[in-house]
């Protein structure tokens, strides 16, 4: 049989996520709430924070005793959020390198964009998957108004559910609105923050089973 | 679910073993949308029903034709769906500028052939019809039957 001698290579090393989304939506409490659930399941995590010209959720994080403070590491987008995890990801790339050669038994990298708009998409050269995260108080529209980041992107997560009721959205409609439009791709509703949380679990389960290859039901 | 970590040559490279388990209906096929042949870490689900984890080095990317495994009595290889394009002419040069402008600011993936403008269709047809409409309703913008022909 012609087979070719085996290739040597560095492996695959840590998967790498993307979580994106408006100003304000949670992603930063989102990772928040992530983190504590990763750890008690044994996945090893590290974070790439993006702003614009502040190293602010990196700084959050890093004070928030839910991480080693140097497993966070801050990217300034500069005025363009976007270009740092889809035209040039070079720096976020470079980030998550280092990350990985420090810590080099990590499962998992999460890459939270800096705040942007319902356009705003991940390069694959960057991260394996990426969610955005959008939020009830942006009004029931968002959904039915598309963007790349609604339609393109593996996951879609709505999140501060809890604050339907109080800006006058029906949670369960902006849900079913959203599960329709994105067909067969996956939509999780959820509250990162609060005595309660909801949905982290689920969305826990599904980068694990996605990108962990863990064989946890869909 | 079989592991997947790195891929070991084009078919072309493998071309008799190929040829030897196709006549046993032996070569399997992991079929990919063209926009996934950028990711280096997916599951996915064979032509033959074989659950596939792929999790590639980050230097390593899919192509068609990859092939994932083979051994004497099986065989993976990469194979992309084809594309569909929506095939446009505009009336006249400035619409033309006009068209190119639209579709690169809403990052729609093109092709030109001679005087025509292809679109690949990467998500609902309805989402690409929806936004030429006005274009289309001023006959500024014309739809183009379907070829079977593929942009080179």
């Amino acid at each position: 049989m012609n087979v070719s001698p085996p290739i040597t290579r560095k492996g695959p090393g840590a998967a790498r996520i993307g979580i994106g989304g408006p100003v304000g939506s949670g992603k930063t409490a989102l990772i928040e709430a992530l983190i504590p659930v990763f750890k008690a399941r044994g996945i090893e995590i590290a974070v790439v924070t993006n702003d614009l010209v502040t190293k602010e959720d990196a700084r959050r994080l890093q004070a928030g005793g839910l991480i080693d403070p140097d497993r966070v590491l801050a990217v300034e987008a500069g005025a363009c959020p976007h270009t740092v995890i889809r035209e040039d990801p070079t720096l976020n790339i470079a980030a998550a390198d280092d990350l990985e050669a420090a810590f080099p038994g990590l499962d998992l990298i999460i890459i939270e964009s800096g705040g942007d708009n319902l356009a705003s998409t991940f390069s694959l050269d960057l991260v394996d998957w990426w969610m955005f995260v959008i939020d009830v108080a942006q009004g029931d529209d968002i959904p039915r108004k598309r963007g790349p980041g609604i339609v393109q992107s593996d996951l879609l997560v709505i999140n501060k559910l809890d604050l339907a009721p109080h800006v006058f959205v029906d949670a369960a409609a902006i849900l079913a609105e959203a599960r329709q439009i994105r067909g067969d791709a996956p939509v999780i509703g959820c509250r990162a923050r609060g005595a309660t949380v909801e949905g982290i679990d689920q969305i826990a389960d599904t980068i694990a089973r996605e990108l962990l290859f863990q064989d946890i039901p869909a | 679910m079989q592991m997947i970590t790195d891929i070991l040559g084009p078919a072309a490279d493998y071309h008799d073993a190929l040829h030897r388990l196709d006549h046993r209906h032996a070569v399997d096929v992991l079929r990919l949308p063209r926009a996934d042949l950028a990711r280096r870490r997916l599951r996915a689900i064979s032509e033959g029903g074989r659950e596939i984890a792929l999790a590639l080095p980050r230097e390593v990317q899919l192509y068609d034709g990859a092939v994932l495994a083979i051994d004497e009595d099986s065989a993976l290889v990469v194979r992309v769906e084809t594309e569909r394009w929506l095939r446009l002419a505009a009336r006249n040069g400035a619409v033309a500028l006009k068209l190119g402008y639209f579709c690169g600011n809403l990052h729609w993936r093109v092709r030109f052939e001679g005087e025509e403008l292809l679109v690949a269709l990467e998500q609902e047809d309805r989402l690409y019809h929806d936004r030429l409409a006005p274009m289309i309703a001023a006959g500024e913008v014309m739809v183009l039957p379907d070829r079977e022909s593929q942009p080179a």
